[in-house]
């Protein structure tokens, strides 16, 4: 990227007007032909003026879980991949007929665009805390997708910038705004102690082979080498591929891991005092980064120790998917954004939930109870199968639309961030102690020097 | 001199029921192809009630049902339609306002046919709207629907072809 230093970005009179305005009206350009939304070339004032920064996948997935939110006025995009830009314009117009101004360059778009209010960063990860920091200083709110950084240094460096700015700046753990999560943290751990004691945690996301084959692309969409290597890529494998190369990303354990790690975190209350782990390249065996991880989170909590255990498998899908369950004395509670991955347990000798069934807070599960003996239980060592039990409703939005309204919300000045640069910062530094840990062989333990700014 | 009447017409059955199965396959195929293009999910927004309050959290009963009406009117699909968008070659006037008729234009279609109202007709407006969505698919280079549809022009082709062998009719002109 270049080093010329952006323009300061000056639109503090419609910004604040934003603050007070109403959306009134934008839903109703929703969901209506394109050819009788053509007319929403201009933004009303009271609409925030979004950008994206990279338009890959993550924008896409962004974008479908935002186009539903009103009140947003999509102006420009920008990739140095010239296909995608004309993907990301194309899904703005096809569903607002408004057409976003395109760019290849972001120094170029954070000068010409005035009148923008805030940007989406979905860039490589090494790229996060760059166009972040650039984007905050040209006086923008920032949405930035997870991990913050492929370094430590570089997510210091956010929250650094996102203080001195005053801006908003969410980071993309987007499980933080999700009901169901935000639900069961508040009312079934802490209001109602469900779990008790929680002594254990166990995370994973597993994913099959095929899941995890290298990205590629026609090669005549790419950009030219030396446009890669202006912008960090050594080759085209590298810009397709850049969650596999160490100077590029944190490899799984941060692509998968840092939002599952994040809900640990967030929902003990505290950070890990050490952390131990073991990785290797056991089938991608030409990758830099490991293809599995496992680690062992280790934490002091009020109500006493406990650890977590977390794998990142991108070689076999064995094992049930992805989910975060939090084990405790009196019951365990699995929570996934997908439904089927969510639970909650009762331990068979914790009191009655019945209570909490009739007011509500749980449901019975409608899957058939294991048998209490099938003949091959050693009676004396095994326990009694736990109950199964629902979370009482589900989450009728794509799971990024909740954390994006948080933003916009904050943006208008309407509520406070639920996953800002400082706490994301607190919840990711111990994930990034994993990869060193795992190349070490050693037990880190995670002091101050570890895990602040 | 022989007085007896020509011979009437041997109505060929093998071929009318050829033309029927042909023309009840183009119909059906259009008619709910367009119906579909109203159809969408609705996730229940009711709050879920707990301890006796709807709940703040934004739990919702969890439960979606596919259901059909004007407001989940999606003429090209969205990934198809995202892609059109951004081709250079296709005014955007021109996809708004295919987007707009593809589905009634389809019942439409779909119903004549399957009615016996003016088949030629029908089977031709039936061929264009077919051909008119190739030239997308060629211009996005989706090989793979490019022949799907050339499936469906031939079958449209053939069953003009056999026009004649058409029974059954509420209006044969056309």
């Amino acid at each position: 990227m270049d080093n010329a230093t952006p323009p300061t970005h000056d639109a503090v009179t419609r910004r604040s007007f934003l603050r007070s305005g109403s959306a009134a009206g934008a839903g109703l350009v929703l969901g209506a032909p394109a050819i009788l939304s053509a007319a929403a070339q201009a933004a009303p004032s009271d609409e925030i003026r979004v950008g994206f920064i990279g338009c890959g996948k993550q924008q896409e997935v962004l974008f479908n879980a935002m186009k539903n939110i009103p009140g947003i006025h999509y102006a420009a995009v920008c990739d140095i991949m010239k296909d995608r830009v004309g993907a990301a314009f194309g899904r703005i117009r096809a569903a607002f007929g408004n057409n976003p101004r395109r760019y290849l360059d972001v120094e170029d778009m954070l000068s010409k665009e005035k009148d923008l209010d805030a940007v989406f960063v979905a860039t490589p990860d090494f790229w996060h805390a760059p166009h972040t920091v650039m984007a905050l200083e040209a006086g923008l709110h920032v949405y930035c997708e997870k991990m913050m950084s492929n370094t430590i240094e570089g997510a210091r460096s956010m929250v650094k910038a996102a203080e001195a700015s005053g801006k908003v700046c969410q980071i993309g753990h987007q499980r933080r705004s999700n009901p169901r999560y935000r639900y069961t943290l508040d009312q079934l751990i802490n209001g109602n102690n469900v779990c008790g004691h929680i002594t254990s945690i166990n995370g994973q996301w597993n994913r099959g082979v095929k899941s995890s084959q290298d990205i590629k692309v026609k090669e005549s969409t790419l950009p030219d080498v030396s446009v890669l290597n202006k912008y960090g890529f050594k080759d085209a494998h590298q810009f397709l591929n850049w969650r596999w190369y160490r100077d590029l990303s944190g490899g799984p354990i941060s692509d998968l891991g840092a939002h599952q790690i994040d809900i640990f975190n967030w929902f003990l209350g505290t950070a890990p005092t050490s952390v131990m782990a073991s990785g290797g390249k056991n089938h991608f065996k030409h990758r830099e980064h490991f293809d599995n991880v496992m680690c062992v989170f280790e934490y002091d909590t009020p109500a006493g120790g406990a650890r977590a255990f977390y794998q990142v498998l991108t070689t076999t899908s064995a094992g049930g998917g992805y989910y975060e369950a939090f084990m405790g004395t009196e019951g365990t509670v699995q929570i996934s954004e997908r439904d089927a991955y969510t639970q909650v347990y009762r331990e068979s000798d914790a009191p009655s939930w019945d209570p909490l069934v009739q007011r509500g807070f749980l449901k019975r599960s409608s899957a058939p109870a294991p048998a209490a003996t099938d003949g091959n239980v050693i009676a004396a060592y095994a326990s009694a199968a736990p109950e199964a039990y629902e979370l009482p409703g589900a989450l009728s939005k794509p799971p990024h639309q909740p954390h994006i309204e948080n933003f916009f919300s904050a943006v208008r000045g309407e509520a406070s961030l639920n996953c800002d640069a400082r706490h994301a910062f607190e919840s990711e530094a111990p994930i990034y102690w994993v990869n060193p840990a795992a190349q070490a062989g050693q037990t880190i333990q995670l002091t101050a020097e570890h895990l602040n700014v | 001199m022989n007085d007896t009447p020509p011979p009437a017409a041997k109505i060929d059955l093998g071929s009318t029921f050829s033309f029927w199965v042909l023309r009840l396959w183009l119909g059906a195929r259009a008619l709910i192809t367009g119906i579909e293009k109203y159809s969408g999910t609705r996730s229940s927004s009711e709050a879920v009630t707990i301890d006796g309050a709807p709940n703040t959290y934004g739990l919702t009963a969890a439960q979606s049902d596919k259901v059909y009406g004007l407001e989940f009117y999606h003429g090209v699909p969205e990934a198809l339609s995202q892609r059109f968008a951004s081709e250079p070659l296709i005014p955007g006037f021109s996809l708004s306002l295919f987007d707009k008729v593809l589905g009634p234009a389809l019942i439409l279609l779909g119903l004549m046919l399957l009615l016996g109202i003016a088949t030629r007709l029908s089977l031709l407006g039936m061929g264009l709207v077919y051909v008119a969505l190739t030239v997308g698919l060629i211009l996005i280079r989706q090989d793979a629907g490019v022949a799907w549809l050339g499936v469906h022009v031939a079958l449209v082709a053939m069953a003009l072809n056999h026009v004649s062998h058409n029974r059954l009719a509420i209006l044969k002109k056309w």
